[in-house]
Formats: structure tokens, C-alpha cells, sequence
């Protein structure tokens, strides 16, 4: 509420007219309520009252107080686990944000994600994440939309100074310079990194002069005052609003707790503690309104009581409510409960092609990658790709945008810094205000760099949000070894293991041009972020006939590639090549060999796997990655798990070696299973002898 | 009746030591009045009543308890 100023004339009039521009009311009503929060947890947790985590933000109540009048609901906010305060200013239901840090069924995200993952898309509050600096990257996403979509939205990114030491901070920072996005880059700084002060991790004298390093508007205020705070705030968010951002608001404070939990452990030196306590901001902005003559204490002190009830009610209630029940435990990974890896699933629930009459056209594996992309971006104008070199040219690395920026535009097909923590980060918060970003890593080696993004925010916040929100990317990977081999031990693994580990994903790998297209069209329209790897080796040598239209393969439908009775070999990507050449050589010495390529990893066809094992007898799961604890493993301990009485052997595991990949041919040729070693291996266990 | 737990105070905590308790046995308490002090990772804090009602120790001064140990209880 805006204060207009009081012309007494007396003294004050001078200074009360020269902060009329600022809403203290408003400011002091978010400080009361925060600070309300604050007191109620720490005295809950400190008197057994209730136990959860919590990481204190007491003394920083005034930078989101600040902030929220210069906000909407429509706008973003991406906060971090000390956020807590950041809620409840952008106005987070007090009922719902305590059913939450209880874990009540009822909580915000259902108990699932804690305060730490809080989730509140109905007042903006859009991700928490508990990964220190990997909020700036999907902020930089949520602007994306803002700014596509010709919105005046604005998105906020708060984060500690303990964030600025973090790579994805300055991959975000970057991005939003280069892209001019509508970001606020809010750094609290509290002047300690969880238990390390500055400069013990920083010889940086200033973080807002790292603005200047970026090229974006800096602004460096003092956090605990709050007419400093929201004209500074104010600046930052206007400049966002018009076309201008983003801003880098350096907000300086002291946190007054700890690290974690409520003890008086706080790490910083005595004399500095004293002094910020001293400079604490809820006193200093009720001294300021009364010397104003804005309100009189009793007025504020009203308000305090206001607060404290409404947070006394707010945990009276959320107490009242049921725990989460076990049932959720399955709840909320993916859209659909099919998804999980259950051997005994009746997946393929669906099994039709969709879309594979009308013309065709003889496409590679790239082109049709390309295809399926064109097709969907022409269908749904928020369909957009972010990845390195996708415009035109080159048109992507390996030609999958060929032509498409041309067509779409450079706002559809967006060219990325070297960044892949920044191009995924923006995938995921685009996707979570609704677009459908397909973002390209170049070589599947690269996951290492932004693992983070996908394993803990992708993949999670369906789970963590309690269904609030999920992400419907696409992730686009090249791997395996090119053709000609040479790429060496950074540019030719097959890394499917590290994302079949992570629950939320659906892991994809086609074997041919045509089937590229179909699931990567399904993989677009999925609901749930899914990872799509693609063989370096096809790419340009896989040809086929391939639908020009909106061709669509169901995810979770695996294929017999060729029917046999002696042998089943389970394969995708490149492999299924490898052991279809083996197979045609077995077929001239009388071994007939069954073919099935998963093409989806997960979900996971384990019904065709069973069917086929159950004719044959015998069993081959064969792929490039590592065999050492590669996919294979699961799929013949399932396997045999099942089907032990059946088999006429054991399950026989073939995949990479152990090794890093050789840069000399000789070395790369030997260390990933080909054709010639996979005759061998199926000749071996056709001779080896039934039981 | 409320429990009286030892809470988790920080990261690094698995126990407390009562070194004084402020309330008697007895004694009718306020929600929010302090209880007790307790020692840990060399520091003592002050810990207050999650509820108001009559106090019923359940551990003496000089007692160290693991988190989570039954400290007293609080019958309204």
C-alpha cells in the first residue's frame, strides 16, 4: 500500500515527502509476516514442537519485503532453500507453505519437496531448489517465455553470495546478457557462504562489479534498508520490464542465524555480528515509519500481532493434517504409472505407429531428426530448439536444424554459448512456463557438465512440486563413436547408464532414420523431460524411407528387428546394426538369431524382451556402453530373474570394455563390441551347449 | 500431553546435555517460556516450552540424551 506523504510542516515533511515514493506500509507488512515465520519455526524446532529442516534467513527479511511491491504474481521467482522468506513475500499460502515443511498430504507439494523444493506456480513461485546456483540457469528459461511469448512478466533468481563461486551462476549471468533477458539476478548477500566468509572463497572485492564482465546493468544497494532496497529493486525490475534487463542487484546483509538448523552458531567474528544486529532492518524500518509519522508503533505493533496469529493459525492447522501416506510414494515420477521399469508391466499399452501413411521421402538419420523438429515446430509455434550451432549455418554439427532458423526465425532456433548448464537450465524453466524447448548437447560426454540440471531439476520437479509442475523437454544427445572412429576418449561414450539411474527420465536411443523421427516426435509431445541419444555413427550412413508428415512411434514399444528361433540379442542404437550383420552370418551356419531393439530405454518393453527369450531360449543383451554395470546388467538379471526355469543358459552380457576410448583405431575398434566379435560371442553360446 | 523432545538443533547435533532446568517440576508453564538450557557442540541454548500446561520432568541436570529423547511432558 503506497503512503501518501504527510505535509505537517514540520521537519519531517521534508524527509516524509522525500520517501513518498516508497510503500513503506507494504514493506513493513512482508517484514512482519516473514519475520513472524522465521520466529514461529525457530521456537517450534527449538522446543520439539515440531523437527524439520530449515536454514534461517533472519536478518534478510527486508530484501524480498522490498522486492514484492515491485512484483506481480505473474512474475517469476526461482529461490534457493534459504528462500523461505522469498515465498512468503511473493505470497505463498501460509497454511500450505507449514503443511508442506511438516510433510502433510495437504502441504503445497504434497510433503514431497520440503521447503527446500517448494513450489507455488499460482503466486510465481516456480522451482526451490536445495543445488546452490542452479536456479540462475532456469530463471534465464522462464524469461525466455516471458520474453517469446511478448510478455511483460519479469523473472526473479534469488541466491546467496555462497552462489557466486558456482559455475552455473556465470553460465546464467552470460546467457541473459547475450539474450537480453527479463532477468533479475538477485544476490543476497549475506557475507557468508553456509560456513565460510568472504574473502576466504573470493578475492572478488565486490560482486556486482562481475556485472561489468557480462555487460549487464549492475546495482549494489543496501539490502537492510528498505527505501534503498525497493528503489533499487524498483530500477532493477523496470529495467527488466522495458526491454532492458537483465540487472545484477547486489543486495548486502548479514544472515543473523546459522548455516542450518536454530543454535546460535553463527561463524561470523563478534564485533561484525553485534554490528549487523544492530543494523537489523524490521527496527530500522519501524523507526523510519514513526519518525515519518506514517503509522504509530501501536499501529505496528497491530500488524506484528496480525502476523503472528496468522502464522499461529496457519500451524495449529497444518498440525491438524494427515501425513503424507505411503500411496504417494510411486505418485508424481511421471505422467503415467506405466513408466516405471516393472518387469511385470503389460506394457506396450499402446502400440501403433501413428502417422506413417502419405508420402515418404529417403532421409538419413539427421535429416530425419530434422524432419520431426520441422514437423513439430511448424504444428506448435512454442516448440523451440537451444543448443550449439543450431542455426543456420551450420544448421547443427550434424546438420539436424539444416534450414530450420531460416524458416523459424533466430527466436525459435536459439543458438547457444558453449554452456550446456545454461542451455539446459533455460530448457527446464522454459518448459516449466509451458513451452516445449528440445534442447541439443552436442556429445553425450557433455552430460558431466550439466548433470545437475537434468538429474535434479528435470527429472525431479514433478516429484518434488508434488505434480505442481513438470517439465516437458527434450534432450537431444549425440554419442557413441563417429564412423570413421578417432573421436577419443571425450567424444565417444555411450552414457545411457548414468541417466537410466535417474527416476523422472525417459531415455530413448533409435537405430534407424525412420524410427529417429517417429520417437523423437513423441519424445517432443511428452509430457515428462526425456533424453534422447543418437548414434554419431548413423546419423549421416542410417537411410530410409521416412513419413514427411507427423509421423509419431510410441515411447515404451520395443521392435523385432529380424525373427529368429536359436538366439534373442537385446541391442539399440548403432548395435542393433552390429548384431543384425552377426545374424546374417550365423543365418549361412544354420543359427537363426532374433533381433529385438529396444529403442526405448526407458519406458521399458520388457514384455517383447520376455516373448522373445521365452521362443529362443537363450539370451545376448549387447551394447556399446560399458558393460561393467551398463544397462545390460539389469536387463539380463531380469531376465534370468523371470525366466530361470526357461532358459536354456545363462544370459550372456556383451558391451564395452573397461577403458577409457582410444584415440588409435586399432585400440577404439577392439574396445566397443562390432559384428565380427558379436558372431563370435552368439557362436559361443549356440556351442556352448543347452542344459 | 505434549513431549518434550531434545530437538535437532544443527547439522552436526546427535545429542544434548540438560545443564539447568528453568521450570519446575510441577510448575504450570506459558508456550514459549523457557524450559531448560542444553549444552551442545559446546555451546548452551535456551530452550522454551512448545506448549502451555502443567510440566512433568522426565530427565534430571547433568543427563545427556540422544535427539529425539523424551525430556518431559506438558499436560495441558
Amino acid at each position: 500500500m503506497n503512503q501518501p506523504a504527510r505535509n505537517t510542516g514540520n521537519a519531517r515533511s521534508a524527509a516524509a515527502s522525500s520517501i513518498a515514493d516508497v510503500p513503506l506500509m507494504e514493506i513493513y507488512r512482508h517484514q512482519s509476516r516473514i519475520s513472524a515465520v522465521d520466529i514461529a519455526i525457530r521456537q517450534g524446532i527449538s522446543g520439539g514442537k515440531f523437527q524439520f529442516n530449515y536454514w534461517p534467513m533472519t536478518g534478510q527479511e527486508n530484501i524480498p519485503a522490498a522486492l514484492a511491491p515491485n512484483l506481480t504474481k505473474n512474475d517469476y521467482l526461482v529461490t534457493t532453500y534459504r528462500g523461505v522468506h522469498d515465498h512468503i513475500a511473493k505470497g505463498v499460502p501460509l497454511r500450505g507453505l507449514f503443511a508442506e515443511a511438516l510433510g502433510r498430504a495437504v502441504g503445497l507439494n504434497k510433503g514431497k519437496g520440503g521447503t527446500a523444493h517448494l513450489t507455488d506456480p499460482g503466486t510465481g513461485s516456480m522451482l526451490t531448489t536445495a543445488i546452490v546456483g542452479s536456479g540462475a540457469p532456469i530463471a534465464n528459461g522462464l524469461a525466455l517465455a516471458a520474453k517469446f511469448r511478448g510478455t511483460d512478466r519479469v523473472s526473479v533468481v534469488s541466491f546467496g553470495d555462497g552462489a557466486t563461486s558456482i559455475g552455473a551462476v556465470h553460465e546464467a549471468l552470460n546467457l541473459a546478457g547475450a539474450w537480453k533477458l527479463p532477468v533479475v539476478f538477485l544476490l543476497q548477500n549475506n557475507g557468508i557462504g553456509e560456513y565460510t566468509l568472504v574473502p576466504g572463497y573470493t578475492a572478488t572485492r565486490q560482486f556486482v562489479d562481475r556485472a561489468v564482465g557480462y555487460g549487464i546493468k549492475g546495482i549494489r544497494v543496501d539490502g537492510n534498508d528498505p527505501v534503498a532496497m525497493y528503489r533499487a529493486a524498483k530500477d532493477a525490475v523496470d529495467t527488466c520490464r522495458s526491454g532492458n534487463g537483465p540487472v545484477f542487484l547486489e543486495a548486502v546483509t548479514t544472515r543473523l542465524g546459522a548455516h542450518y538448523g536454530v543454535a546460535p552458531t553463527n561463524h561470523l567474528p563478534k564485533e561484525q555480528l553485534d554490528a549487523a544486529k544492530a543494523a537489523e532492518p524490521i527496527s530500522r524500518t519501524r523507526r523510519l515509519i514513526i519518525e515519518n509519522a506514517i503509522a504509530t508503533a501501536e499501529q505496528l505493533d497491530a500488524i506484528d500481532a496480525e502476523s503472528k496469529a496468522d502464522v499461529q493459525e496457519a500451524i495449529t492447522w497444518a498440525l491438524a493434517q494427515e501425513p503424507t501416506e505411503v500411496n504417494e510414494t510411486f505418485k508424481d515420477v511421471y505422467t503415467d504409472s506405466t513408466t516405471f521399469p516393472d518387469p511385470a508391466s503389460k506394457r506396450p499399452a499402446v502400440a501403433s505407429e501413428t502417422g506413417a501413411e502419405g508420402p515418404t521421402a529417403v532421409m538419413s538419420m539427421a535429416e530425419a531428426i530434422c524432419s520431426a523438429q520441422d514437423v513439430a515446430m511448424a504444428a506448435n509455434r512454442e516448440v523451440i530448439v537451444l543448443g550449439e550451432d543450431v542455426g543456420d549455418p551450420p544448421g547443427g554439427v550434424y546438420l539436424t536444424q539444416k534450414g530450420l532458423q531460416a524458416k523459424y526465425g533466430a527466436d525459435r532456433i536459439l543458438p547457444t554459448p558453449i554452456a550446456e548448464t545454461a542451455i539446459i537450465g533455460a530448457g527446464i524453466g522454459a518448459a516449466l512456463a509451458g513451452m516445449r524447448p528440445i534442447c541439443e548437447i552436442m556429445f553425450s560426454d557433455f552430460l558431466g557438465v550439466c548433470i545437475d540440471q537434468i538429474a535434479n531439476h528435470a527429472a525431479k520437479q514433478r516429484y518434488m512440486s508434488g505434480g505442481k509442475s513438470h517439465v516437458p523437454m527434450t534432450i537431444r544427445v549425440m554419442g557413441g563413436p563417429n564412423p570413421f572412429g578417432g573421436n577419443g576418449a571425450q567424444h565417444s561414450q555411450s552414457l545411457e547408464s548414468w541417466l537410466l539411474h535417474i527416476p523422472g527420465l525417459k531415455v530413448i536411443y533409435p537405430s534407424t532414420a525412420r524410427e529417429a523421427k517417429g520417437l523423437l516426435a513423441s519424445c517432443i509431445l511428452d509430457d515428462d523431460p526425456t533424453v534422447f541419444l543418437e548414434s554419431c555413427k548413423l546419423m549421416h550412413t542410417n537411410k530410409g524411407q521416412v513419413p514427411l508428415g507427423d509421423f509419431r512411434i510410441p515411447l515404451g514399444v520395443a521392435d523385432v528387428k529380424r525373427k529368429g528361433k536359436d538366439l534373442s540379442v537385446i541391442t539399440y542404437g548403432w548395435q542393433v546394426h552390429e548384431a543384425l550383420a552377426a545374424a546374417e552370418t550365423l543365418a549361412a551356419e544354420g543359427i537363426d538369431v532374433e533381433v529385438v531393439d529396444l529403442r526405448s530405454l526407458l519406458p521399458l518393453d520388457y514384455q517383447t524382451v520376455f516373448e522373445s527369450v521365452r521362443k529362443t531360449r537363450r539370451a545376448l543383451v549387447l551394447h556399446a556402453a560399458t558393460r561393467f554395470c551398463g544397462f545390460g546388467a539389469e536387463i539380463a538379471s531380469t531376465i534370468a530373474e523371470v525366466m530361470h526355469g526357461e532358459l536354456k543358459g545363462p544370459v550372456r552380457r556383451m558391451g564395452g570394455e573397461f577403458t577409457p576410448i582410444a584415440f588409435a583405431k586399432a585400440l577404439e575398434a577392439v574396445q566397443m563390441p562390432r559384428a565380427a566379435a558379436v558372431t563370435d560371442a552368439m557362436r559361443q553360446i549356440m556351442t556352448r551347449g543347452d542344459r | 500431553m505434549v513431549t518434550v523432545t531434545v530437538p535437532l538443533l544443527s547439522m552436526g547435533m546427535s545429542e544434548g546435555k540438560i545443564v539447568e532446568w528453568f521450570a519446575e517440576n510441577g510448575s504450570v508453564v506459558a508456550e514459549g517460556q523457557p524450559l531448560y538450557a542444553m549444552e551442545f557442540e559446546k555451546s548452551v541454548m535456551d530452550i522454551e516450552s512448545p506448549a502451555a500446561g502443567t510440566l512433568t520432568h522426565k530427565a534430571e541436570v547433568g543427563t545427556t540424551l540422544p535427539v529425539g529423547a523424551e525430556v518431559a511432558e506438558i499436560t495441558p
